[in-house]
């Protein structure tokens, strides 16, 4: 523990502290432009200077790079410290005389107006070097660092070219103190990394989240990245989030765990994924990064995409000419045979969005235009008043010019009776929609079945559109199949009013109509339990099968499929179906 | 090359070398005694001795060395004598009663004694036989600059073509200091000393002097005061006043040759101190000596070390920092240039002091001779086992690496320099923590300048006692500076601390050329003060240096004489401060920007006695506020003129005048009709034809054509032309 004294009070610090750190623990008020704790001590702005008496010997010191020690006078604001500092914002102001925190601060001490001669009024570096240590030190990219020497001196990336190091993380933009540094997003790397995804390794997943918590992509986490290096073990590398986070929220050491519950019922709401148009070539997706799908637009036009919202080819220009294609993959025997139901409105939204943010020619090329739902036929209308032109038919293919990389769209229009082929920029695939990769896990491990197509199937088509064939298990969305926004959350409504209704009843009844096992003649096989579509079935202590009345629908696959015949169906017992086909035959008679 | 192992070794090889290099410059007799085992045994110490009595009681101009065996054991006690320009003769069983009689015929009398010379005349030993005559040509930079390499040329083929290729010897020497007078030449025996030599004199020099012994006095240097003629150099004004201790071997031995620096005593203190004084004992011997280091802070050496060697750790590291970056200033080339195995040997024994056993030599890239020799240096160290492992049977190893500085001024700061060694931006950072404690990646180092490590050797051979008996009790020992600007002789200039600028000034600089008067002296560099007359008497040192607003930097001294513009002197300096701060921290980078505004504001005529008042406040800040010493001092050339030289300030802002008649928004040219005879010469060499006039009739300058050059000025054989 040491003792000094600050402006006449006596503090204590811990050895190896700095002044500054101690002095604005305790409430003084010293500025400084190039500190910040993220990065080590610099001394560059000379802002905190103050004055240190040691052993009778008073000097001027930055309180930054200074440690505490024992007996130590400072005092934060003498004379001649407010002069210097006064002095240091005359020459601050003068470079920069239009940064309002530069004026903020030079107005306490006194300076109004820059006392020198300006060069560049936009001035706002300072050249603290706050922006290049983060890069440097902490954050480890090397992508930015100081040029020329003197008042030549300036910030940039290394040559002053486009800094192929950087990594957009922003940690510059966070610790730059007047704000002269912006991520400016490099129009002509768009398509570059796909699927477009987030462009720092920590990100909102979605601006709609709840919670809206940030996330680690440890996979792009320099941090995490360092920790493979070193066989696992988290080094010190970056972590600057941690540094700047005043909430202290950041942790390292968090990882994604399974967590069970008990529970009465389950609602299947696993949705779906897009289809791979790399499956039909004849698309030309992935022959040119203008060739995009539905999905990759919406994060092109949102305003959180990479573009910040702009519509730009991936040369970053604004397209002229734009192909809309329905059906891709949807409706075609080559890959799904059902209508992805949702595709032709939002293939109408985007040709209505093209039009209006860019002004392009937009081709929407079509099979069928399938606007059912309420006010969507209004929208089609709108579309076509807007001048968006409408092709019947299915392109054939999408070509791609290797030297111009100009994209051609042969497509036969079956109003006209011709072949046309249209020159565009861009062309958007309203790709079809397919049941996502693990729906046979989910369906197995819920005892649930699945259409031809692959969607889970409900227990009635029109009667139970919510249940399945295992009691509490219940469907929404497009698990089910294809549907869109209003009508999924009709559905997710629906399913839920069944679980609440169970809820509220609080006990559930079962069919009468439930198998039953002869524990004398069951020999256990574990036939049944293979064939019981509901995972009633199980082997208990004694090694026999046994059968949840509650889980049994009595469907009887069981009672067939036993080989001793241990397992019959109560109330379709082999005595009771004969007995009813004698009876059914006598009246007959 | 066999490895000195042992002390013993390394002193035989000096006593060898001794013969061979150091009689070079011995004008009378030696006498050397062979002292193998058999001599021993045959008296041959008696002989010593009794030699060295008569010698001494005659007053004989010869001395007495020993020698090893020569392998004529039956003729023991052996003497041989060497006189310049004879053949070597070997004398066999001078007993200790036969010395009189030898001193009295061969050097008394001159007479060979033939009855007791020896029937094995050539002396076993080759390197025993010495030349005739020794010429020293400068080869330092000044002297390469101003062509020694021709005369070089030149003199080899002059002494071949006389047939005296195995009686002469040409050696190329380092630098001698006396630059302006450059390229210069010593021929021994003698000490004859020709300054500005051209190619063409060679054949003169060969047939004059080195056959027929004459002096040339055309080649001599002439006092500029006396005008007396001065053939022998330590005669020279220039040479008289100096002490040399860290310059002690520049010229007069071959900085390529390690066996000539082991002959005149070199890496003897390295012996000393690795065998016979413990690490604390060399500190504590280095602190009594009051050493202040030369590179221009004049922190404490000692205590420098003893913190380095207090913070403990296993890996330190030493660093020689010559990255001279001052303009005008070379002391520190000059000394690696010419004498760089001093530098090596004060390091070895820093590094074992300290306990570092890597080091780096710091030199900026625009000395390619000095890393030449250095290197050469290390190279011949290493294969005589005076670097590396187990150095000469001490157990302490130590290697050494010579870095390439790219050429920044800053990187002379020891921080910066140790960026730079990194391989980083050479740009300091704020002490504390101090290098000692965390320097070359993180570990303990220290950082001395090249005058510094050199002057080490000295202490440690001749004492601490010795070191304080020269300079001033704050400041002890000598220091180096360059004498530059309005002086007769400028060059290198080693002196006792204490010294008066006067006797830098008007002794050994000679005075102010063409008779002008004396203005002020800019000691330290960029970064250092202007003292004007009045402190002529101030002794220099660091104290009273720093003191009177100035520093002792690096040693320059730049001597301006009334013709200088005091304010253009300031701007000048920050000119050159404005490229080469770093422009890491604010009161350097914007604080020099905005000064140097000022004052040419000020030069130009357009300056307001606020713009005063502003520029001492920026003054103030950047020497307060600075995170490094290059901005701390930065403010010096400003805030020194306007201390001692303010009116000069008030005539260019109020009167819109300049006294020094430099600035050229402030000056009219006119030609005085009185002195003026009408040549035409100027009229004749104006760009502008400002100039008119008619032949034998005073000519007249048009101020508004004129562009104010100075041509004319220049020009003009009758001092007619006046800059007001």
């Amino acid at each position: 523990m040491i003792k000094f004294t600050i402006d006449g009070q006596t503090i204590e610090a811990d050895k190896g502290e700095t002044i500054l750190e101690v002095a604005r623990r305790e409430g003084f008020s010293i500025p400084s432009l190039c500190y910040h704790p993220a990065v080590e001590p610099y001394g560059a702005c000379r802002m905190c200077t103050v004055e240190l008496e040691r052993n009778g010997r008073t000097q001027l010191q930055t309180s930054c790079n200074v440690s505490v020690s024992d007996g130590l006078i400072v005092r934060t604001n003498t004379p001649d410290v407010f002069r210097l500092r006064q002095s240091l914002m005359g020459l601050f102001l003068s470079r920069c005389p239009n940064v309002p925190m530069l004026q903020k601060l030079a107005s306490e001490y006194g300076v109004t107006e820059p006392p020198f001669p300006t060069e560049n009024p936009d001035e706002k570096c300072i050249l603290c070097g706050l922006c290049v240590r983060v890069c440097q030190n902490v954050v480890g990219a090397k992508a930015l660092n100081f040029s020329n020497r003197g008042i030549n001196r300036l910030v940039g990336p290394p040559f002053l070219e486009t800094a192929k190091e950087c990594i957009g993380c922003g940690a510059c933009t966070i610790v730059c103190p007047t704000g002269a540094i912006e991520i400016a997003l490099e129009k002509e790397a768009i398509y570059i990394e796909k699927p477009i995804g987030p462009t720092s390794a920590i990100y909102v997943p979605s601006l709609q989240a709840v919670p809206r918590v940030p996330v680690i992509d440890t996979d792009a986490c320099i941090r995490f990245r360092q920790a493979d290096i070193t066989n696992g073990k988290i080094t010190d590398a970056c972590g600057f989030c941690q540094k700047i986070c005043e909430a202290e929220a950041i942790d390292f050491s968090q990882k994604d765990e399974i967590i069970e519950f008990d529970v009465g019922t389950i609602v299947i709401a696993t949705g779906f994924k897009m289809w791979d148009p790399t499956q039909l070539p004849d698309y030309g997706y992935g022959k040119s990064p203008n060739i995009i799908t539905g999905l990759e637009f919406e994060r092109l036009t949102g305003a959180a995409g990479p573009t910040a919202g702009e519509i730009l080819t991936a040369e970053g220009k604004t397209p002229e000419k734009v192909a809309i294609v329905h059906c891709v993959g949807s409706r075609d025997e080559r890959a799904h045979s059902y209508c992805s139901r949702f595709c032709c409105m939002y293939s109408l939204k985007q040709a209505h969005q093209i039009k209006e943010k860019t002004g392009a020619e937009v081709y929407s090329i079509y099979m069928d235009m399938r606007s059912f739902g309420k006010d969507y036929e209004e929208f089609y209308r709108r579309n076509r008043e807007e001048g968006i032109q409408f092709i019947q038919g299915h392109p054939s293919q999408v070509t791609v010019d290797p030297e111009t990389g100009k994209l051609y769209v042969s497509v036969e229009d079956i109003l006209l009776g011709m072949v046309v082929e249209l020159d565009v920029d861009m062309v958007v695939l309203a790709t079809a929609i397919e049941p996502p990769e693990n729906a046979d896990e989910i369906a197995s491990t819920f005892g649930i079945g699945r259409t031809p197509d692959g969607w889970f199937a409900e227990a009635h088509p029109k009667l139970r559109p919510v249940e399945t064939a295992t009691a509490g298990v219940y469907l929404a969305g497009c698990a089910q199949g294809p549907r869109d926004v209003p009508d999924t959350v009709a559905h997710a409504g629906a399913a839920a009013s069944e679980v609440v209704r169970l809820f509220n009843q609080g006990e559930v009844t079962i069919s009468p109509t439930v198998a039953e096992v002869n524990p004398v003649k069951c020999v256990g096989c574990g036939e049944c339990i293979l064939s019981c579509p509901y995972t009633a079935i199980w082997r208990n202590n004694d090694e026999k099968a046994e059968v949840n009345p509650a889980l049994c629908q009595g469907c009887g696959t069981c009672a067939a499929t036993c080989p001793s015949g241990a397992i019959t169906a109560l109330h379709f017992t082999n005595d009771e179906i004969v007995a009813q086909i004698d009876g059914l035959l006598r009246q007959v008679v | 090359m066999p490895k000195l192992t042992k002390v013993k070794d390394l002193r035989k090889l000096r006593a060898e070398l001794h013969n061979k290099v150091v009689q070079r410059y011995e004008v009378g007799t030696m006498f050397v005694v062979a002292m193998g085992t058999c001599g021993i045994k045959a008296g041959a110490r008696e002989t010593l001795n009794a030699l060295s009595r008569e010698i001494a009681q005659r007053g004989v101009n010869a001395h007495v060395t020993t020698g090893g065996c020569i392998d004529q054991c039956a003729y023991e006690p052996l003497v041989t004598v060497y006189q310049a320009g004879k053949p070597p003769v070997v004398y066999g069983n001078i007993t200790h009663d036969k010395v009189a009689e030898l001193v009295e015929k061969h050097v008394l009398q001159q007479k060979v004694i033939q009855e007791w010379i020896i029937p094995f005349v050539e002396p076993k030993e080759k390197i025993t036989k010495p030349p005739r005559a020794t010429v020293i040509l400068c080869s330092g930079t000044g002297c390469q600059a101003s062509g020694s390499n021709p005369i070089y040329e030149a003199m080899s083929t002059e002494i071949k073509q006389h047939g005296l290729e195995n009686e002469i010897q040409i050696v190329t020497g380092g630098c001698r200091g006396f630059c302006s007078m450059g390229p210069v030449m010593d021929i021994y025996p003698g000490g004859i000393f020709y300054v500005q030599v051209r190619p063409s004199d060679a054949r003169k020099i060969v047939e004059d002097t080195l056959i027929n012994g004459e002096i040339i006095e055309k080649l001599c240097y002439k006092d500029a005061i006396t005008e007396e003629t001065v053939p022998i150099f330590p005669d020279i004004p220039f040479y008289a006043a100096q002490q040399r201790v860290v310059l002690r071997n520049c010229g007069r031995i071959n900085p390529n040759r390690i066996e000539e620096y082991i002959a005149v005593g070199g890496y003897d203190a390295l012996a000393h101190a690795l065998l016979t004084m413990k690490p604390m004992e060399i500190i504590a011997e280095v602190k009594a000596s009051g050493l202040r280091g030369r590179g221009g802070a004049g922190f404490p050496t000692g205590r420098k070390w003893e913190a380095a060697h207090d913070n403990k750790g296993d890996t330190k590291y030493v660093v020689v920092n010559g990255d001279e970056g001052d303009p005008g200033a070379f002391m520190d080339r000059t000394t690696m240039e010419a004498d760089p195995h001093s530098v090596l040997e004060g390091l070895i024994i820093g590094a074992y002091a300290m306990g570092a056993h890597e080091g780096f030599i710091y030199v900026r890239d625009e000395y390619p001779l000095a890393r030449k020799n250095l290197q050469i240096a290390i190279d011949q160290a290493l294969e005589y086992g005076l670097l590396g492992k187990n150095i000469l049977g001490s157990g302490f190893d130590f290697e050494v690496q010579i870095i390439r500085g790219a050429g920044a001024f800053v990187c002379g700061e020891e921080t910066a320099l140790m960026a730079s060694i990194e391989g980083g931006i050479g740009e300091p950072r704020p002490r504390p923590p101090y290098p000692a404690e965390s320097g070359l990646w993180g570990k303990p180092t220290n950082i001395n300048n090249v005058k510094t490590w050199a002057t080490i050797p000295h202490i440690i051979t001749n004492g601490s006692e010795w070191f304080r008996q020269m300079g001033t009790e704050g400041s002890p020992g000598t220091m180096i500076f360059s004498l530059v600007g309005k002086v007769n002789n400028t060059g290198l200039v080693e002196v006792p601390m204490g010294i008066s600028l006067h006797e830098m000034v008007y002794n050994i600089g000679g005075g102010i050329p063409n008779g002008k008067q004396f203005k002020a002296v800019q000691t330290g560099g960029p970064s250092g003060g202007c003292l004007p007359a009045d402190l002529l008497d101030l002794p220099v040192d660091f104290d009273r240096l720093t003191d009177a607003g100035s520093m002792m930097g690096s040693g320059g001294m730049v001597v301006m004489d009334e013709d200088t513009c005091m304010v253009d002197v300031a701007r000048y300096f920050l000119d050159f401060l404005k490229d080469e701060s770093c422009g890491k921290c604010v009161p350097c980078r914007e604080g020099i920007k905005r000064m140097l505004e000022i004052l040419n504001k000020i030069v130009s005529g357009l300056g307001t006695m606020a713009d005063i008042e502003q520029l001492e406040t920026v003054a103030w800040l950047t020497q307060q506020g600075s995170l490094c010493q290059l901005g701390k001092t930065a403010a010096n050339p400003v805030l020194s003129t306007l201390r001692y030289f303010r009116d000069e300030y008030i005539a260019h802002v109020e009167e819109k005048r300049c006294p020094g008649g430099v600035c050229r928004e402030l000056i009219t040219y006119s030609i005085d009709p009185v002195l003026c005879n009408g040549c035409s010469l100027c009229a004749r060499s104006c760009p502008s034809n400002a100039i008119s006039g008619e032949r034998k009739k005073a000519y007249a300058i048009n101020t508004v054509t004129c562009i104010r050059c100075g041509v004319c000025y220049d020009i003009c054989n009758f001092n007619a032309v006046v800059v007001r």
